[in-house]
């Protein structure tokens, strides 16, 4: 009300209203000078209010008035330190006075000024009030900006991760592909030595047999020399099995590569934490790749996050005062939209990293076993370990996935089943694949246990599994998967050289007669102490072969049987000793000095664990 | 005997004070086992409660027990098919047979902790396969067919005991 007249020189007008309302006589039952002239009066507070100030000061609030003469400086006369302690106006009185403001000395008026402090201090508060409502605009602005380029930012990121798994998508069907070409191909190398097999023998029938039959102790070396000879005509097929296995090798290495690199992106947006730990698993002899492309991923990837943020940031005219802010922002915020770009990632793998074990993602298990209880005892289980299972009701369905190029974790395998067992899956599955494969069974000696690391697998949990046994396996082979990556190494122990592995796995069906001078030592029919299609004439022994390679692998009988048809492939296989020496070696010397004790490891290994029902061969008998 | 088992359920879950076969069970699985199944006579020695009491464990409501039950009442009809096939097999002399459908329902028995289901069905295993009990040595087709007679029986006995004492489990408890 009198805000603008506060600097004038002149008296304010408020304070001239107050001198000209105590000139008013009409009013002086109300407020009028004091007894002194020193002072004035406010007599009667109601009638005051209610009828003088509005008629002066166009309001009728009298804490406003107050406040007013507070103002400028009048103070309320008190009278406490008086005789009676009561106001000699009555009690309900209001006296104020200010030095300058007497009763006939209009000229003095002049100086009575609002207080200074007052004026600046209200001034200040203003400004105050004023420049934050600025800030705030600009801040709200920024965030508003900021929040935009986030927005654009998510999208576009979501579009990239999209594509990206669009494309890791193709490139796998495209190895799936080329995984099957490769079986296809073996399946007719398979086939052709066979052929050929059985074209020299026989040609060479009865000769290098009977040979054999007396000279039993020197078998091995008479398979090489014999194998030599054989080789000659065989040589186009040899080098294309050695080529086959070549090409091999490196489709093994690619989608190993691409899973890992998989499992980077899914890290990435899942857990903003880099996972330096994992990439030294994954320098595996199997994968010197992923650890480039993972990296690659990485860092393109942070790139893009700060090329875009920043420039745009400036663009808003965002203070660079804040910029700290604006800096920080983009960083904390990727992990909102990585996640729905991780569910879009993987479908069927919901994101539940955070949950019981601490996996990055869910792992896959594939679960083969027949028994419908332990199945679903297994499956569920393995569910309450925050798995994904897949399961197969018997071998020849695992291998079928498996073929179908679906990738697991890992395998949890029945021993014996319906249609085909659990070791001639894992075999059969080694030739082109390398997860890690666990025994799950009852039958747990350690000649059972041998023959089944002997097939691949890596590992046994032994049957009934309780709970936390297979929580163990689970920690022990997927410790890559672990978010506090726990280092274990249980693939370099296990199955050292997978690539080796598979390829000697190919040559090693003969097992069952590890040594070659038990297997020429004692008939040629005899190369397989399994099976008992084996024991009969060499000619039957070849159908059955041919029958065998097309279907890859017959109901209950070591499938391997097939492949060490040829003493040429008896060559091979002592080749592939020589590239991936390691367990067979040691076999295979003790089997050309004394072939009695590791032959009979071996064969007992079969009877009791493959095909217990089986009457054997005394010769294969070890008890 | 269901009286020893009422008296043994009815310790307290001290480790030193129970046999050889509580101990196990009880040291490791918590009091509810006492106070559960195996306070039914006739479940200490036919049910491992360790084993059984994992499966209880994945239980999504303690009442109900759906996921138990149903896993446990498969079983039990996967186990009157098994045992109908072993007559058949049994009848046929088919030894091979015979020891695989040994081997199949111990698997499941083992895994639900039925012990002396399980026992005489790895029992059946062996005879089908011509060995004697243990598997260690050689039994004329003969002895092997006699003894899975006897045993199939055997097997069958305990698959009924067992049985009821799960269905006064699951029917006593959810019902």
């Amino acid at each position: 009300m009198d805000s603008g007249q506060q600097g004038s020189n002149s008296s304010s007008d408020f304070v001239r209203k107050l001198y000209k309302m105590l000139e008013t006589p009409s009013d002086e039952s109300v407020v009028r000078w004091g007894n002194d002239g020193d002072s004035f009066v406010v007599l009667e507070n109601e009638k005051f209010t209610k009828h003088i100030l509005p008629k002066h000061f166009k309001h009728s609030n009298f804490a406003s008035f107050v406040r007013q003469l507070n103002k400028y400086d009048f103070h309320k006369v008190r009278h406490n330190n008086e005789e009676n302690g009561q106001s000699p106006y009555g009690p309900g009185a209001w006296e104020f006075k200010h030095p300058d403001f007497k009763m006939n000395n209009k000229d003095a008026l002049d100086n009575i000024r609002r207080k200074a402090p007052a004026p600046r201090k209200t001034n200040t508060t203003a400004e105050e009030m004023i420049i934050p409502a600025q800030q705030m605009d600009m801040m709200s602005n920024q965030l508003v900006a900021t929040q935009a380029q986030l927005h654009a930012l998510e999208s576009r990121y979501n579009e990239l991760s999209i594509h990206h798994s669009m494309l890791l998508q193709e490139v796998i069907g495209l190895q799936k592909t080329v995984v099957n070409h490769e079986h296809v191909m073996q399946n007719v190398m398979t086939f052709l030595h066979n052929i050929d097999a059985q074209r020299r023998r026989d040609s060479r029938m009865g000769n290098p047999f009977s040979q054999n039959g007396v000279q039993a102790q020197n078998g091995a070396v008479e398979i090489q020399s014999q194998a030599q000879e054989d080789d000659i005509p065989a040589s186009p097929l040899q080098h294309a099995a050695k080529l086959l296995s070549e090409t091999n090798a490196d489709v093994m290495l690619n989608p190993r590569n691409l899973e890992h690199m998989n499992e980077m992106s899914i890290r990435m947006n899942g857990t903003l934490t880099t996972p330096p730990p994992d990439f030294i698993r994954s320098a595996r002899p199997a994968s010197r790749g992923p650890p480039s492309a993972g990296s690659s991923v990485n860092s393109m990837r942070i790139g893009d996050l700060d090329n875009l943020v920043y420039p745009v940031g400036q663009t808003n005219g965002i203070d660079p005062t804040f910029s700290e802010h604006i800096n920080n922002i983009p960083y904390s915020m990727p992990p909102k939209p990585a996640e729905p770009a991780d569910t879009r990632f993987q479908e069927p793998r919901k994101k539940s990293a955070q949950v019981d074990p601490g996996w990055v993602r869910q792992p896959q298990i594939l679960l083969v076993e027949d028994d419908p209880t332990c199945r679903r005892i297994g499956s569920k289980f393995l569910h309450a370990f925050h798995c994904t299972i897949d399961s197969a009701l018997d071998g020849l369905e695992a291998v079928n996935r498996m073929q179908t190029g679906k990738k697991y974790d890992l395998i949890l395998m029945d021993i014996i089943m319906p249609n085909l067992d659990g070791v001639s899956t894992t075999h059969l599955i080694r030739q082109f694949d390398s997860t890690p494969i666990i025994a799950m069974t009852s039958n747990i000696r350690s000649d059972d246990i041998s023959m089944y690391f002997q097939h691949g697998m890596n590992d046994v949990l032994p049957k009934p599994f309780t709970k936390e046994g297979l929580l163990q396996m689970l920690e022990k082979h997927l410790a890559h998967l672990k978010k506090t990556s726990t280092h274990l190494q249980p693939d370099g122990l296990v199955a050292p050289q997978p690539l080796a592995t598979a390829r000697q796995i190919l040559k090693e069906e003969d097992s069952p007669a590890k040594s070659p001078a038990t297997t020429w030592g004692n008939s040629p029919n005899q190369i397989t102490g399994v099976s008992p299609v084996a024991n009969n004439v060499t000619d039957e022994y070849m159908h059955a072969v041919h029958a065998n390679a097309a279907n890859y692998a017959p109901p209950g009988q070591m499938p391997g049987n097939m492949y060490n048809a040829s003493p040429q492939m008896a060559m091979q296989s002592a080749q592939a000793r020589q590239h991936a020496g390691h367990r067979r070696q040691i076999s295979d010397i003790s089997g050309g000095d004394d072939m009695n004790n590791p032959a009979k490891r071996q064969q007992a290994m079969y009877g009791n664990g493959v095909m217990p029902p089986q009457p054997m061969n005394p010769m294969q008998r070890p008890r | 005997m269901a009286r020893a088992d009422d008296d043994k359920a009815a310790a307290p879950a001290a480790p030193a004070t129970t046999t050889t076969t509580t101990t196990s069970a009880s040291s490791a699985t918590p009091a509810t086992s006492e106070e559960g199944i195996m306070a039914i006579p006739g479940a200490k020695d036919t049910i491992d409660a360790l084993t059984f009491e994992q499966i209880l464990e994945m239980d999504d409501d303690e009442d109900e027990r759906d996921f138990s039950k149903s896993i446990v009442y498969d079983f039990f009809s996967q186990a009157d098919s098994t045992f109908g096939k072993m007559e058949t097999s049994l009848e046929s002399k088919d030894l091979k047979t015979l020891s695989e459908l040994g081997h199949f329902l111990k698997g499941s028995s083992a895994t639900l902790g039925l012990t002396k289901v399980k026992d005489s069905c790895e029992k059946i295993q062996h005879f089908g396969e011509k060995k004697d009990e243990t598997g260690t040595r050689d039994i004329t087709e003969e002895e092997g067919l006699e003894k899975l007679k006897t045993t199939i029986d055997q097997a069958k006995k305990e698959f009924e005991e067992v049985e009821k004492v799960l269905k006064k489990f699951y029917e006593g408890e959810g019902a």
